[in-house]
């Protein structure tokens, strides 16, 4: 039998950094909603200490505490004494994951339908068919009823694409002009899926940009929902998958902040021998944000981007999605984009990198909860005044389309990518 | 004794869901922010309004169930744990700003909001309110009054107890009480107010605060000096206020402290300095314009080796920040780190300082000293290891001896993070037996069966 608490014990260094302050009550969503300590890093520190130390069981109460985190990092990056709590809480989950398994619902969606592309899609088609049956929301947008409400009652979701991105989307799109790159393109289960249209604008983008783009078949799930869940195991199947899949690419760029930042933290929570620590970092160091990749990669010529028509004259702002201000340190690069796109006007709003509140199944698990931390979202942007807020997480989009839906706000949700269209190298160079 | 039985009780009061009964929800309610103190208690109550705090105490009155108040659980002297195990009162939920009189200068404040929220709304009004803890970002207004909490600005704006115009709380038997006003002025009868602030919980239970506030001072400078010797440092501070100007803060680091900022920042700060100081001015331009120019030419004629001055917010704010990364790096530096809290007359403060380092050295303990160098309140920090016991042994006895020495020197053994448990053992030695006695009578009055935050501030009469 494995060591107990293996997975925890690799990271005590960084549950042993936390002093007690309780600073990290200013900046955690839940605790600003609950006020209590056990949503606090603090507390959840002080739980895994215990559990270090042999004094504190994987109980219900102990899986509760560590299960009732955003994993959006606030904390880590306000913390004076820099405790790592993320993987604190993240190995620990993996720890609770082996000796007491998954809560069953995560157990078949992780262990049997995420993994299966095809057994995915199958059974997406089935739930849409019965959302068929859910009454209709705003746009493509359905509101759950009372008796589902474990997926939190009343809660807007997305339909279902009614053609999966697959079947739209060729393997491989040529570069526009003289290939710079080869680049796999790793959509994510929610543009494959919700958004296949923000995947295809996304490769449009790559492609007038000069790169070619292969939208690799062998792909599946990033791991992310899977591992910061705790199942390790799963997720390191994924991982070599993707690993396989896409270690030939010059680059790997994703449009989903969450996979972005998924498939570069192979390294820390999933390499189990020094050789696959060494692959995965080197895969990792490929993973590219699409922003980040226009931007600093590509240091594209944004004179060369064009608004889309019907975004002439409005104004936008920006919402950092925690997987990539926080996990990936990109926070420039869109707004550069956002303020280069002629026609546009671009608003801050306040607060711009706070948490939506979505956490992945945190959002289904504790709707509650993460509901009131979306209104201060709504809040921030009914005040900045924009007609749209913009992000490049399909996560986010999701939850803050619910969040202004149950507002009745007429605010559009975008992904970055669907706002421009790039114009051929221009002539005049 | 186990109190189990009184959660369904408890819970018509306050709702199910505001008492906790677990074993990990009790464990995370059995520390505060020192690294030796712990005790669980048996239940964890939260109540959202006054009338929650009256008849949960009454109940624990009838009962004889210890009851210890907490807020954001900040405190550095065990003041929140619940060393009898009882009820943890959490007061978290209880984080409404009332209201906000800006004619009048006050502010009325479930006990509850932390203080950076505070300070957050204020700021929208041109507003705030002056005692400035360091840890603002967790520490509530019921804990700051509960401590009489101070901070950097308190040379220039005093500490809690001059911002507390008015309190409603709850006695231990369970009666609702409101002390004070929303004047200023106020001189009926004794300092109800005054004495409840700085009583560690052990009085009464505070639900609301009328606060005194200030206009925000629309303009402020950063500037700071670095010396080669430390009594340079401390001479400085004496030829400043002797120039008739008070910064709103003088700060205070150590060599260590400053090699921990280099590492960190970057900063590219003398390596071998001896003391820092870090000095705000603020007020209206004009007379930070005017108090600057005499800070920096002090410093100069003292002999400071380098004066930077931020002439730009932003380049303030990083030098702050640089001294909070230097000051979290304290606590990093080693498993356990002893910081303590004295305060000495400021003319002493070098001579000090000089004593606490020689008996560090002498022990062979690493050391560092930072402080508010403008009142004289210093953080010794003695680096050690809990799970080392020698070690910690010898740090204890170091401690023991600084502690001494401050009040050889004049000075008293907490400035500003109180006595709770940790500094109890120094309470019969450094004070006269009457005060204590005064004391233990009040409490007496206040709480005839002992049940608020029991075994605090001075030891069992049996120990
Ligand atoms: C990094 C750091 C920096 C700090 N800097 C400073 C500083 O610069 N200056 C300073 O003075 N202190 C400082 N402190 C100490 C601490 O933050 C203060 O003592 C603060 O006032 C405690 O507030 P709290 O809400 O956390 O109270 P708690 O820690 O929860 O409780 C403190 C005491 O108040 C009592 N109490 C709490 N709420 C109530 C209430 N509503 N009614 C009655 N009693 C109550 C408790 O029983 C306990 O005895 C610092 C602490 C840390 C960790």
């Amino acid at each position: 039998m494995a060591e107990r608490l293996e997975n925890t014990r690799k990271f005590q260094a960084d549950v042993e950094q936390c002093m007690k302050c309780g600073f990290c009550g200013y900046f955690c969503p839940i605790y600003r909603e609950e006020h209590e300590e056990k949503g606090l890093a603090r507390g959840k520190d002080q739980l895994i200490r215990s559990a270090l130390q042999g004094e504190q069981d994987l109980t219900k109460g102990f899986y509760e505490a560590i299960d009732n985190c955003l994993l959006c990092r606030t904390c880590v990056q306000y913390c004076p004494a820099k405790t790592r709590i993320d993987h604190a809480v993240t190995a620990a989950r993996a720890d609770y994951v082996a000796e007491k398994n998954l809560p069953p619902a995560k157990r078949i969606v992780f262990r049997y339908v995420l993994p299966h592309r095809r057994l995915f899609g199958l059974a997406l088609r089935l739930a849409s068919w019965f959302q068929g049956l859910l009454p209709r929301g705003q746009g493509r947008f359905r509101h759950l009823p009372q008796f589902l409400s474990a997926l939190g009652a009343g809660r807007a979701i997305p339909d279902i694409a009614p053609r999966f991105l697959r079947t739209i989307l060729p393997e491989r799109s040529p570069a526009a002009g003289a290939p710079k790159y080869r680049i796999g393109f790793f959509s994510g289960c929610a543009t494959e899926y919700v958004f296949p249209e923000i995947g295809e604008m996304i490769v449009d983008v790559l492609r007038n940009l000069d790169c070619e783009v292969v939208f690799d078949r062998r792909q599946g799930c990033c791991g992310a929902p899977v591992y910061l869940s705790g199942d390790f195991h799963t997720a390191r199947k994924m991982a070599a998958r993707n690993v396989e899949a896409f270690e030939d690419y010059d680059y790997v760029v994703t449009g989903c902040a969450t996979c972005g930042s998924g498939l570069s933290e192979y390294p820390t929570y999933l390499a189990d021998t020094p050789e696959k620590k060494e692959r995965f970092e080197r895969f990792a160091a490929k993973v590219k944000d699409f922003n980040k990749f226009v931007i600093d990669v590509l240091a594209a010529d944004l004179d060369r981007l064009t608004l889309k028509p019907r975004f002439h004259g409005k104004t936008v702002t920006w919402h950092d999605p925690c997987h990539l201000a926080r996990y990936q340190e990109v926070r420039t690069q869109p707004r550069k984009i956002l303020q280069a796109l002629e026609g546009l006007r671009f608003v801050e709003m306040s607060d711009a990198d706070r948490c939506c509140g979505l956490g992945g199944s945190f959002s289904i698990t504790h709707y509650d909860v993460s509901r009131k931390i979306a209104d201060h979202k709504s809040d921030a942007i009914a005040a900045c005044g924009a007609d749209a807020v913009v992000t490049a997480c399909p996560g986010c989009m999701i939850q803050l389309r619910d969040a202004l839906a149950r507002r009745n706000m007429d605010v559009e949700v975008l992904h970055i990518g669907e706002l421009f269209t790039v114009r051929p190298q221009s002539k005049q160079t | 004794m186990a109190y189990e039985q009184f959660a369904n009780r408890l819970a018509d009061i306050v709702g199910k869901a505001n008492v906790l009964a677990s074993e990990e929800d009790r464990k995370v309610y059995s520390y505060d922010g020192t690294s030796t103190w712990t005790h669980k208690p048996d239940l964890v109550v939260f109540p959202t309004e006054t009338e929650h705090v009256e008849a949960v105490l009454k109940l624990a009155n009838e009962n004889r169930i210890p009851v210890t108040p907490r807020g954001g659980g900040t405190n550095v002297s065990g003041g929140s744990v619940p060393i009898r195990g009882g009820i943890v009162l959490v007061m978290t939920k209880m984080n409404k700003i009332l209201s906000v009189d800006a004619a009048n200068l006050s502010a009325r404040v479930q006990a509850g909001v932390v203080l950076m929220d505070l300070q957050t709304a204020l700021a929208k009004e041109r507003l705030f309110f002056p005692p400035d803890p360091q840890s603002f970002l967790g520490a509530t207004l019921g804990g700051i009054i509960a401590e009489n909490a101070g901070g950097p600005v308190c040379l220039k704006y005093g500490v809690t107890k001059q911002y507390v115009l008015g309190l409603k709380a709850v006695l231990p038997t369970g009666r609702i009480v409101e002390f004070g006003g929303s004047t200023v002025k106020n001189v009926v009868g004794y300092d109800l107010v005054s004495l409840v602030t700085g009583s560690e919980g052990t009085l009464a239970v505070v639900t609301e605060a009328v606060l005194r506030l200030l206009p925000l001072p629309p303009a402020r400078k950063t500037i700071i000096a670095l010396f080669d010797d430390l009594p340079k440092s401390g001479e400085t501070v004496g030829k400043i206020l002797d120039a008739g100007t008070i910064p709103a803060k003088i700060e205070l680091l150590d060599n260590w402290v400053v090699r921990s900022i280099n590492r960190i920042t970057g900063m590219g700060l003398p390596e071998d300095a001896a003391a820092m100081l870090m000095f705000e001015c603020d007020g209206t331009e004009d007379v930070v314009e005017h108090d600057s120019r005499n800070v920096i030419r002090v410093c100069e004629e003292v002999g400071a080796t380098q004066v930077l001055v931020a002439d730009d917010p932003a380049k303030a704010q990083a030098y702050w920040k640089a001294r909070s990364a230097g000051f979290a790096a304290v606590f990093g530096a080693a498993p356990t780190v002893l910081a303590e809290d004295v305060t000495v007359p400021r003319t002493r403060m070098a001579e000090f300082i000089q004593r606490v380092t020689a008996i560090c050295k002498k022990a062979d303990l690493e050391v560092t000293v930072i402080g508010h160098a403008g009142d004289g309140n210093l953080h010794p920090s003695v680096m050690t290891d809990a799970k080392d016991p020698a070690h910690f042994q010898k740090a204890q006895r170091a401690v023991d001896e600084i502690i001494e020495a401050a009040v050889e020197f004049g000075g008293v053994l907490s400035g500003e993070h109180g006595i709770g448990l940790e500094k109890q053992k120094f309470m019969r030695r450094t004070q006269d037996p009457i005060f204590i006695d005064l004391m233990r009578n009040i409490k007496d009055i206040f709480d005839p069966n002992g049940i608020l935050n029991p075994g605090k501030i001075w030891e069992d009469r049996s120990g």
